[in-house]
């Protein structure tokens, strides 16, 4: 059965094309966790996340739609690999958030030099 | 000093409506308090590049207000505000969180510091009412500002940090 058979329209419904929320719900990030390895075939995803092949395969629409993966058709089988490009507009949110935090650290730093000294 | 620790904040989902953040400071909880409570401090290390900080009031009691607004060159502001929940210095705040360009988005924030030889751990918690809040988080909030401005920043990290990310993420 076509990926696209499996509850696009519901997925479309729940998602934008955005990558954060495709990545807001713990099996997809599983998911992408998977192909970290490399691309797989659902069965090697479904086998490893322990949940239906159903929900697996809409997950997986969920991330084509925003393309976090990319599907390619071998014979009867489908294989999955991670996209990493777009993950780049969550990384650069991380980045800016990091940023703050490597300042806090920077300040905390400087303020207990000063206390040393005095 | 050369040794830091900077970029090993991680981020986390630990539901679909909340992200978590974690990051270790070599200070003691008490001075991490403060410099995360009080105004004078805030204004040093807060807002960094182009953006200042134009006010920030913290009034740090139960059911006291505080609010943040920072400003970007080109008049663009960004705030944030809330009331206190909880305040246990110098191991816990509980706060409502509102940004004010999507008031209807609100979280409650758990900022929790953990002290254990010298080193004290932060955890910031945000936890929205729903997915869609938690999204709009990231679309929304001043730090992730459309392109161009974000993609001017100059903040892109390397690929070669995606493989940690991703595991971050997990």
């Amino acid at each position: 059965m076509p990926i696209s058979e499996y509850n696009g329209r519901m997925a479309r419904a729940a998602t934008t094309s955005d990558v954060f929320n495709a990545i807001a719900e713990v099996h997809r990030r599983d998911i992408l966790d998977a192909l970290l390895a490399g691309e797989k075939p659902v069965g090697a995803i479904v086998e490893e996340l322990r949940i239906s092949q159903p929900q697996v395969s809409k997950h997986l629409h969920v991330l084509s739609e925003v393309g976090l993966v990319q599907c390619r058709a071998e014979g009867r089988h489908r294989y999955y690999r991670l996209d990493r490009d777009h993950l780049r507009p969550l990384d650069r949110w991380l980045a800016k958030y990091q940023e703050r935090l490597d300042r806090l650290e920077d300040y905390l730093s400087d303020l207990r030099q000063g206390e040393e000294h005095q | 000093m050369t040794i830091n620790r900077h970029g090993s904040a991680t981020l986390e989902f630990p539901s679909d409506r909340e992200m978590l953040v974690t990051r270790k400071f070599d200070a003691p909880a008490e001075l991490l308090f403060d410099v995360l409570t009080k105004p004078e401090h805030l204004r040093v290390w807060f807002t960094g590049g182009d953006e200042a900080l134009e006010v920030c009031d913290i009034d740090l009691r139960v059911g006291g207000q505080y609010r943040q607004v920072g400003v970007f060159p080109d008049g663009v502001k960004c705030s944030f505000h809330g009331t206190y929940l909880e305040v246990e210095r110098p191991v816990r705040t509980v706060e409502t969180w509102v940004f004010d360009g999507r008031p209807h988005d609100e979280a409650v924030e758990t900022v929790t510091l953990y002290e254990e030889d010298g080193v004290t751990t932060m955890t910031v918690l945000l936890a929205f009412k729903d997915q869609s809040s938690l999204d709009s988080m990231f679309k929304h909030a001043p730090e992730h500002r459309d392109d161009p401005a974000v993609a001017i920043d100059g903040m892109q990290a390397s690929y070669d940090k995606l493989d940690d990310l991703i595991t971050t993420l997990a």
